[in-house]
């Protein structure tokens, strides 16, 4: 992208506001632009495991297993994003006749939307899990809940991620009717 | 320009490569892929962290050798190689459950490591060779592996049993994730997952050959029932054979019976037919020679009643003539007496002579009358015989 579209632009300021390299995929910045975005992605999600790895420690030591057993489900659902974070295919000028897709602008326009879109719902799910480990510390009971939320929104996380894929590829999708 | 490989064995984990070593005419560069991280060690700092790119001009070449002499770049320059993805690692041990039982098995560890924990592996780069390989982790982390997770976990089986169990496995992988936090963190290593494998215990071994010879003996069960079942159908089907063959030739025979019966009973009633006919025969033979002999029979006492009227006629005739001829012989002899009254010639004697003509013509009447009476003979029916009879005509007995 060689100028940055009107209408992405507050997607991009968004990002900006944690990733202060963020450029929105301008030209020559492409692949630190998709790296920087996957490393923000794997960064929240460890966070998110570090608040699991807190609560787990602390309930199977003192035997609530029910809840230890939650924060595990949590972290592995954390190992699998990070997994398909760090793994994902990223978006990027490929050699001429390489025989792979480049996204084009349009392409590129949905990617910065989808990046906001990601990081905003792994910025919740950190939030989620600093509150099921604050609740487990003022002991007011929704400690399982926020937890099982926390594991919900990574879920959500992994498979919203998995359409970046589509993105890249140029793939049609449905406007969703709001 | 030439390619650089850090790694030459799959069991290669992490290497720490001094690049001021690495001395070739050409500069080296190295590719990193997406499960690779390379961290720059620049003077004692650690510098970049590396994935995904290509990294080139790495070590090597003339420019560096001439910066190096020059004094332009940093003196010390270490390159840290490292596998991020998810690698297994399979640690042996050996321990006792509560019963006493000896487990001998493996505990699977898969660990990760971050793109951010790469550095940290300088923690065993510090005190250790340069080559970061399976067995190497191994060795770091078994011991705690088994002092810390194996021991406290098998300790909590009661039996082989529980050795199987999903909440074994379950505490084995918590424990793990709980325990082993402090080391693999101090690596830089993350636990994905953590899970044993043991082997067959003794117990289980035997409980193993127990059941196989069950299911042998089990088998063998089934195979003698099964031929029992076949004997017993078979002895049902040769039963139920026997007995349609026996009812079959019973129906035979009583089929053959009743017709036997029938052709007897035909035959009978054949000879009863004649049997009848031949008593009817008889009968009637009989009631004609009955009817012959009534008839004889009546015809004799017919002709008997016949004899004896004429008989009875004849007596009275005898008899009448017998009184007229007294009758007229009383009137004789009274004219008699009464002229020999009137002549006077009635003497004794010629009473006397009188008397004894008339006794004797008397017994000359008797004689003809009352010698029948006197030779008579009566029949025990009551029939008076006559004496050229030689049976009662009355009651057919013989006269003797």
């Amino acid at each position: 992208m060689v100028g940055t579209p009107v209408d992405v632009i507050p997607y991009i300021r968004g990002i900006q506001l944690v990733l202060i390299g963020y450029n929105g995929y301008t030209k020559g910045s492409r692949i630190e632009n998709d790296k920087i975005i996957r490393e923000e992605i794997a960064r929240a999600t460890s966070r998110v495991r570090s608040h699991m790895e807190n609560i787990f420690d602390i309930q199977f030591r003192e035997g609530n297993i029910g809840l230890a057993r939650a924060a595990k489900r949590c972290m592995e659902e954390c190992d699998y994003l990070s997994e398909d974070v760090n793994k994902a295919a990223s978006g990027m000028e490929h050699a001429f006749l390489s025989g792979q897709h480049s996204p084009s602008n349009k392409d590129l326009k949905k990617l910065i939307k989808h990046d906001h879109e990601v990081i905003e719902m792994i910025t919740k799910a950190v939030n989620i899990a600093n509150s099921s480990e604050h609740s487990m510390g003022t002991e007011d009971g929704n400690s399982k809940q926020l937890v099982m939320q926390t594991t919900q929104m990574i879920t959500s996380c992994r498979g919203f991620f998995g359409a970046r894929m589509n993105i890249l590829s140029g793939l049609k999708s449905k406007k969703k009717r709001k | 320009m030439s390619n650089y490989r850090w790694r030459d064995s799959p069991d290669t984990i992490a290497r720490l490569v001094n690049a001021d070593k690495i001395q070739t005419m050409s500069s080296q560069q190295v590719l990193l892929k997406p499960n690779e991280a390379c961290a720059l060690i620049v003077d004692g700092r650690v510098g970049d962290i590396l994935t995904e790119t290509l990294l080139k001009s790495m070590a090597g070449g003339f420019a560096r050798w001439l910066g190096d002499k020059v004094g332009v770049t940093a003196n010390d320059r270490r390159l840290l190689f490292a596998m991020t993805g998810p690698m297994d690692y399979w640690i042996p041990f050996e321990g006792q459950i509560a019963n006493g039982e000896a487990v001998k098995g493996f505990a699977n560890f898969r660990l990760r490591m971050n793109l951010e924990d790469v550095p940290k592996l300088l923690n065993y780069f510090a005190n250790n060779n340069p080559t970061l390989t399976r067995e190497g982790l191994i060795g770091i982390i078994a011991t705690e592996v088994r002092a810390r997770v194996v021991t406290p976990c098998l300790a909590t089986c009661s039996s082989a049993a529980d050795l199987r169990s999903a909440m074994f496995l379950e505490r084995f992988e918590m424990t793990a994730e709980s325990e082993m936090r402090n080391l693999l963190s101090n690596l830089g290593f993350t636990m994905l997952k953590a899970f044993p494998i043991t082997n067959p215990t003794d117990m289980e071994k035997v409980a193993e050959h127990r059941a196989k010879v069950q299911a042998q003996m089990d088998g063998n069960q089934v195979n003698v029932e099964a031929q029992l079942a076949h004997f017993s159908q078979t002895e049902a089907l040769t039963l139920a054979r026997i007995e349609v063959e026996t009812n079959v030739a019973r129906a035979k025979a009583r089929g053959q019976v009743t017709v036997e019966l029938e052709s007897e009973l035909k035959e009978l009633r054949a000879q009863e037919a004649k049997w009848d006919s031949e008593i009817n025969y008889e009968r009637n033979k009989m009631e004609i020679r009955v009817d012959e002999a009534d008839a004889k029979t009546k015809r004799a006492m017919d002709m008997f009643a016949q004899v004896q009227a004429k008989k009875a006629d004849r007596i009275a005739n005898q008899q009448n003539f017998q009184q007229q001829r007294m009758d007229s012989q009383n009137d004789f002899q009274q004219k008699m007496m009464e002229m020999a009254a009137e002549n006077g010639a009635l003497t004794p004697e010629v009473m006397q002579e009188m008397l004894r003509q008339q006794t004797a013509q008397k017994a000359v009447d008797v004689g003809r009358t009352g010698g029948v009476n006197s030779s008579a003979k009566v029949c025990s029916c009551g029939t008076v015989l006559q004496p050229t009879w030689k049976a009662c005509p009355n009651c057919g007995s013989p006269i003797v």
